[in-house]
């Protein structure tokens, strides 16, 4: 009896089904934040090597506007187009241009440390830098190339702290080589201190709230409010919308920080909409 | 001489098994994609499975979380079609119906009878593919279409063009001999 049970006992192990195992790999959290920047604010995301996102990013006039201006929408729209793409899976490189003042703006982001799954990397950090150039005809001066310039260094530190919440602070400091007084009393500052926050709550798979804040730290130019955004995100797959109020008119950090004369407490805000869209070259 | 029995037939079973299986946990399986004016490709590293010559058993799976086409969100996609939370594994079971040489090493087509299961769905199917004795082990090559709809699989439409129904599917393993 025991010898049959035995022989048995070999056969079943030999005929015997898998336990079927699931692969556990540690990696990077996925969808930190939907797209590379929230509004106008970047996120600490980075796209997959050899992906690339063309943005087109509106802004339109004021909401307090009312009905006689369709509540912004009769104002001239501002236009931010631009191209990121992926060097490899943590530099991005970009450009992209502003229908104001026809700024160009080059820009490049490095995650320097990504958030593990495991947590082993709690957050996620990268760096931003930015240069613009106004290369539009100022009818008042003659600008040299230098004067034209602006920049923007930013340091983003984010965390995926669930499937639904992600949070972002972003340090960032800003320079324009040229500022002009419109006002005899106006202070104006060539270098301005900020600190973004971003976040982001997803209702389901495809839609999520999000909003950035940008304060101004220390000196601020005279008449600037701090800039504020609410957006609500829809996910296709391919593409990422993004439908929002917010209170600056730049889709350009540099310019959020010095030119954001909008206060969203009075009902200063615009109507505005980004399309991103996700390719694999 | 009972007791004298009992190990050798032991040790008779545990020879032949060790002789006879072959596994990988690290084979290669691939998708390709259709959608009008373009095509895309997922890979996976992980594909698991057996195969014990002796009794013609087959058995394969792969964690369908694995699988990557380049792109992230494409792959989040992928994931929530093939609802891999709740369906984690592509998966064959079943036996070899053709006879397969093991003295020789030239590549054999061999035919596997059994069921496939994928998204919850169990079909009765027969593969065909080639085995090839080497000395690191087994080769195993085969490629076949699957059809989404015969597995519930609804394919998401990417800027309204539907992705194709049929699925061109290849795999490829190194199976090492193992002790059952």
């Amino acid at each position: 009896m025991s010898i049959i049970f035995l022989v048995l006992l070999c056969h079943s192990s030999v005929f015997a089904q898998m336990e079927r195992q699931r692969v556990t790999t540690d990696g990077p959290v996925e969808d930190l934040f939907l797209s590379g920047s929230i509004v106008g604010i970047s996120t600490a995301t980075a796209l997959p090597a050899r992906n690339m996102n063309t943005m087109v990013m509106h802004n339109f006039g004021l909401v307090s506007g009312g009905l006689n201006q369709f509540f912004g929408l009769d104002a001239g729209a501002a236009v931010r187009l631009g191209i990121d793409y992926g060097i490899s899976d943590r530099l991005d490189i970009g450009i992209g241009r502003t229908g104001l003042e026809d700024v160009v703006d080059l820009r490049t982001k490095y995650v320097v440390l990504e958030q593990l799954k495991s947590d082993k990397i709690p957050v996620q950090v990268a760096l931003k830098g930015n240069i613009g150039i106004a290369t539009d005809t100022e009818r008042r001066f003659e600008y040299s190339f230098t004067e034209r310039l602006n920049y923007l260094f930013s340091v983003m530190v984010a965390r995926k702290f669930s499937d639904k919440v992600s949070l972002q602070i972003t340090p960032m400091v800003s320079h324009h080589n040229t500022v002009v007084k419109e006002l005899p009393d106006e202070q104006l500052y060539n270098t301005l201190f900020g600190i973004g926050l971003s976040g982001r709550y997803k209702l389901n798979l495809r839609n999520a709230l999000a909003f950035e804040f940008l304060p101004v730290i220390g000196s601020r130019n005279s008449n600037t409010n701090n800039h504020l955004a609410l957006s609500y995100e829809i996910d296709t797959g391919g593409h990422v919308f993004q439908l929002f109020f917010m209170t600056g008119r730049w889709f350009t950090e540099q310019h959020l920080l010095a030119r954001t004369t909008n206060d969203f407490m009075d009902l200063d805000f615009r109507f505005g909409f980004n399309i991103n869209r996700f390719f694999g070259l | 001489m009972k007791y004298l029995l009992i190990p050798i037939l032991f040790l008779f079973c545990c020879t032949e098994a060790y002789t006879q299986s072959f596994y990988t946990e690290d084979g290669t399986a691939i998708f390709h994609s259709e959608v009008p004016l373009h095509t895309f490709s997922g890979q996976s590293d992980y594909l698991t499975g057996k195969i014990n010559l002796e009794n013609g058993i087959v058995d394969f799976y792969i964690d369908l979380t694995t699988l990557e086409t380049g792109i992230s969100k494409r792959d989040r996609d992928m994931k929530e079609t093939l609802e891999t939370d709740k369906y984690p594994f592509a998966e064959f079971y079943g036996e070899m119906t053709t006879p397969f040489d093991p003295d020789s090493t030239k590549p054999q087509n061999v035919t596997v009878k059994g069921t496939f299961k994928i998204h919850g769905v169990e079909k009765e199917t027969t593969y065909s593919g080639t085995l090839q004795k080497v000395p690191e082990g087994l080769k195993l090559e085969a490629n076949w279409i699957l059809r989404l709809e015969d597995y519930d699989i609804v394919p998401p439409s990417l800027l309204f063009v539907k992705v194709d129904q049929e699925q061109k599917i290849e795999i490829n393993a190194l199976l090492s001999p193992v002790e059952n």
